[in-house]
């Protein structure tokens, strides 16, 4: 058998998807007689709507979002951008560089504009 | 930004577009924002908006648009804060022994209390601090259907857990919410009753 504090808890979320109505149409019927026979029940469906509204209407509020959130996220993909054409520019120099270097030890045959 | 708008702009960001990725920042900073406000509270959430949107750029090259841009930002929104609380001294949840259910107590003026369409400082206080007995990837789920209106399925690939894991954790959290709320009214009535 199920300990009481079990028992409460899984009513407790019936309960609670009822007031969500979330349940079937056989398990609100269900519910809904207990709510009938038990007003200690019918309490806390009350007490699950109440809540819901307070939830639903918290969520709903405009929030302000700080100037500081959205100035940090652009500057750091700003910063980040630069930082990765600056890497792909220095590596192409030095490629270039390394190439053009080879071909003045005459180490490669080809020109360095890529002819024969 | 209509959801084939910012598809092609989150894509032009994830080939290091800087200024289609300013457009997505300027568009989703409240999406970022207001749900690290609801599973952080207010210390934490600047600095994990702030996370979410480094991780959001370092990613962006891998998002390929199978999924809604929002459903890709949900997920490193939340799997952000997740890990910001596993860093932290998980905070004590609410006891529920079985014996006493948890109630609210009534508005003043009935349930045509005009002030239930507004919450005070105080409500929004209290529900913050409620907030914070649940446990976290259950509270996560909680904010995602209940204050972000996701459907379950959309919860689901947001968590990247099955639908019914989903529901589940949105059913124990509401429950855990309730009876947090609960024992901040009974505190509080106590407190005042002194």
């Amino acid at each position: 058998m199920m300990p009481v504090g079990e028992q409460q808890w899984e009513m407790l979320e019936r309960i609670g998807a009822y007031a969500a109505g979330e349940l079937g149409e056989e398990e609100t019927r269900e519910v809904e007689q207990l709510l009938f026979e038990r007003p200690e029940y019918r309490r806390v469906a009350e007490s699950y709507a109440r809540m819901l509204v307070m939830l639903t209407t918290f969520g709903s509020e405009p929030v302000e979002v700080p100037e500081a959130v959205v100035g940090y996220a652009i500057r750091r993909a700003h910063v980040s951008a630069f930082m990765r054409s600056a890497e792909a520019f220095a590596g192409a120099l030095g490629r270039s560089y390394i190439e053009a270097f080879v071909y003045y030890l005459g180490l490669r045959r080809e020109s360095y504009g890529g002819g024969t | 930004m209509s959801s084939a708008s910012e598809q092609a702009t989150a894509i032009r960001a994830s080939r290091g577009d800087v200024e289609a990725f300013r457009l997505l920042v300027e568009e989703h900073s409240g999406l970022v924002y207001r749900v690290a406000l609801r599973i952080l509270g207010v210390e934490d959430a600047q600095d994990a908006s702030q996370e979410v949107w480094i991780r959001v750029w370092r990613n962006i090259k891998n998002f390929r648009g199978d999924s809604a841009f929002s459903t890709w930002l949900y997920r490193i929104t939340v799997n952000t804060c997740l890990s910001v609380r596993r860093k932290e001294a998980r905070r004590g949840e609410r006891e529920f022994s079985g014996e006493k259910l948890p109630f609210l107590p009534e508005p003043r003026g009935g349930d045509a209390d005009p002030e239930a369409s507004a919450l005070s400082a105080e409500k929004r206080e209290e529900i913050q601090d409620a907030l914070g007995h649940v446990r976290a990837e259950h509270r996560a789920a909680l904010v995602l259907r209940h204050m972000e209106g996701l459907s379950y399925a959309e919860i689901a690939r947001v968590l990247e857990v099955p639908d019914g894991t989903a529901k589940g954790w949105v059913s124990r959290g509401r429950a855990a919410m309730l009876i947090a709320l609960a024992e901040e009214n009974r505190r509080e009535a106590g407190g005042s009753a002194e």
